[in-house]
């Protein structure tokens, strides 16, 4: 493989890969809990961590993922404090993440192709520091999953059970916004600010289209993560295309064939066999 | 066995005052009919029971110990009023749903074998076994209605708490839901609070009825109830004595 001679393609394969795991890990309890535009959010202040971080000449990537924990928590906090408001405290922070994005990047002057990089994604010029940095973001985000996974399953599906269960919901809440922060920063390299969300969510709803179980379809959207983001990249280079647009764009491909073909013969190999308890027939 | 306390509770939205000095005794092993009128505080008691809301002043006790720790301990079990339109769109079998009643803030219950054990017999128990892969989402609101059920026993609480747990559903599924929880009251000993507007219904296999009106409460047995109320005209807005 011509494209694995590149230590840039190197990189760029293992980071996306890494991505490609923890965005639907997230993306699943983001979509099931009705929060997609979470990650828009989330992306809109890591951009002014970002910033930050060209300001204070501190590793902006780093300044970000701190910046983005803490909106995350306090998004969570007002989203629970004022249950009616949730939407408009979420555009508060939203556009504030925005509006001191612009401040800081006046103020740093970092120059457009820097900005254009942070927007839609550089892949391509990931560092190894980036990659350690990804790395241990995710590692975090796995360890803390797989400690929370029930506890949010349960929460997802009934905020007033998970309570009588005895689970502490707004602490199990406050630390998934912060695991949601930690794969938008660490999205963001992949794709870019705008289309992080992007990664979270369209391999789930595809996912969702086979109508398996939570961890089937858990399993699945990370199978089609993994095969948008490494097609998304070998495509980019040879085509001499953009990376993060090619990875979405592969994606939305996989849940428009799959809406198409839902119902077809993908759709009845995945399907375990029904048997309705009446009558007894096969449906 | 759990008996449940509740000593002089108080309990406001904002000033429409919904309980007023309201006691009641429920003995283990009882199964009460929580009936009343809309908006007179039935569901408000229930969570006050189920630890979501807290009265304003009072106490609510299980078995002598306050909620949050008799929630802690896995003793209750809970059916919220709204549980389809979370079953919408959420990709879980009904294995995956009765095995969330497992869980609990120490994480999972149980190994995987235990938990798949507990999962059938409690599939087997409402009736449910053959449709134990399909989603969810996919039943009929009779079917979800007994998944809810079956998710609530798993954890084999001492006590079980359903609001409206045949809103939306037809007669006959009412009836047979009723039937079955009249079975697992009897046969299992659960203590059992079902919030109800099927009145006819939830009488035939309840042994007490608390009907809640203006904030007061009449609580007694479910036969004297039904034989001085149902089918009379006055039966709300109740008047205590």
């Amino acid at each position: 493989m011509e494209l694995l001679q590149f230590d840039f393609m190197q990189r760029a394969l293992v980071a996306g890969l890494i991505t490609a795991l923890v965005c639907p890990l997230i993306g699943i309890f983001v979509v099931v809990r009705r929060q997609a535009m979470i990650g828009d959010g989330l992306g809109h202040i890591a951009f002014a961590g970002i910033m930050g971080g060209y300001v204070l000449n501190i590793y902006p990537t780093f300044v970000a993922a701190l910046v983005t924990m803490l909106g995350a928590g306090g998004i969570e906090f007002v989203r629970r404090k004022h249950i009616r408001y949730a939407d408009t405290s979420l555009a508060i922070f939203f556009y504030s993440g925005i509006a001191l994005a612009v401040i800081f990047s006046s103020m740093a002057k970092v120059p457009g192709n820097g900005i254009i990089g942070v927007l839609f994604g550089s892949i391509l010029t990931v560092t190894a520091t980036d990659l350690w940095l990804i790395g241990a973001c995710a590692l975090l985000v796995l360890a803390v999953m797989a400690r929370c996974f029930y506890k949010l399953m349960l929460m997802s599906f009934d905020e007033e059970v998970a309570k009588v269960a005895g689970i502490n919901t707004a602490v199990v809440g406050v630390v998934f916004s912060m695991m949601t922060a930690l794969v938008v920063v660490v999205g963001m390299r992949i794709v870019g600010i705008l289309l992080v969300s992007s990664l979270m969510i369209i391999p789930v709803a595809a996912s969702q289209l086979l109508r398996v179980g939570f961890k089937a379809t858990l399993g699945w959207a990370v199978v089609f993560s993994v095969i948008s983001v490494w097609g998304g990249l070998v495509l980019s280079f040879y085509l001499d295309i953009a990376p993060g647009g090619t990875i979405v764009m592969m994606a939305v491909a996989i849940y428009l064939l799959l809406l198409v073909g839902a119902d077809g013969l993908l759709f009845k190999w995945l399907k375990p066999r029904r048997v309705n308890p009446v009558s007894g027939q096969e449906r | 066995m759990y008996d449940i306390s509740i000593k002089e509770v108080n309990f406001s939205y904002g000033d429409n005052a919904v309980l007023k000095n309201l006691s009641l005794s429920i003995a283990a092993g009882d199964f009460v009919a929580m009936v009343g009128p809309n908006g007179a505080g039935k569901s408000t008691l229930l969570k006050m029971v189920a630890g979501l809301i807290k009265p304003d002043s009072g106490l609510v006790q299980i078995a002598g110990k306050d909620v949050p720790t008799a929630c802690a301990a896995g003793n209750m079990g809970y059916v919220p009023q709204h549980y389809a339109q979370n079953t919408v769109g959420f990709p879980a079998t009904v294995e995956e749903i009765v095995a969330l009643g497992l869980y609990s803030r120490h994480g999972r219950k149980m190994k995987r074998e235990g938990e798949r054990h507990v999962v059938s017999h409690m599939l087997e128990l409402v009736g449910m076994q053959d449709l134990r892969t399909r989603l969810v989402g996919e039943l009929s609101g009779g079917q979800q209605q007994r998944v809810m059920v079956a998710r609530a026993l798993a954890i084999n609480p001492g006590i079980l708490l359903l609001d409206e747990p045949t809103s939306g559903v037809d007669y006959d599924t009412g009836t047979k839901l009723y039937g079955l929880l009249g079975e697992l009251n009897r046969n299992l000993g659960i203590t059992i609070i079902a919030v109800s507007h099927d009145i006819d219904k939830v009488i035939r296999v309840a042994n007490k009825v608390a009907c809640i009106n203006n904030g007061v409460c009449f609580y007694g047995e479910s036969t004297e109830f039904r034989h001085n109320h149902i089918g009379a005209p006055h039966l709300f807005p109740y008047q205590p004595q």
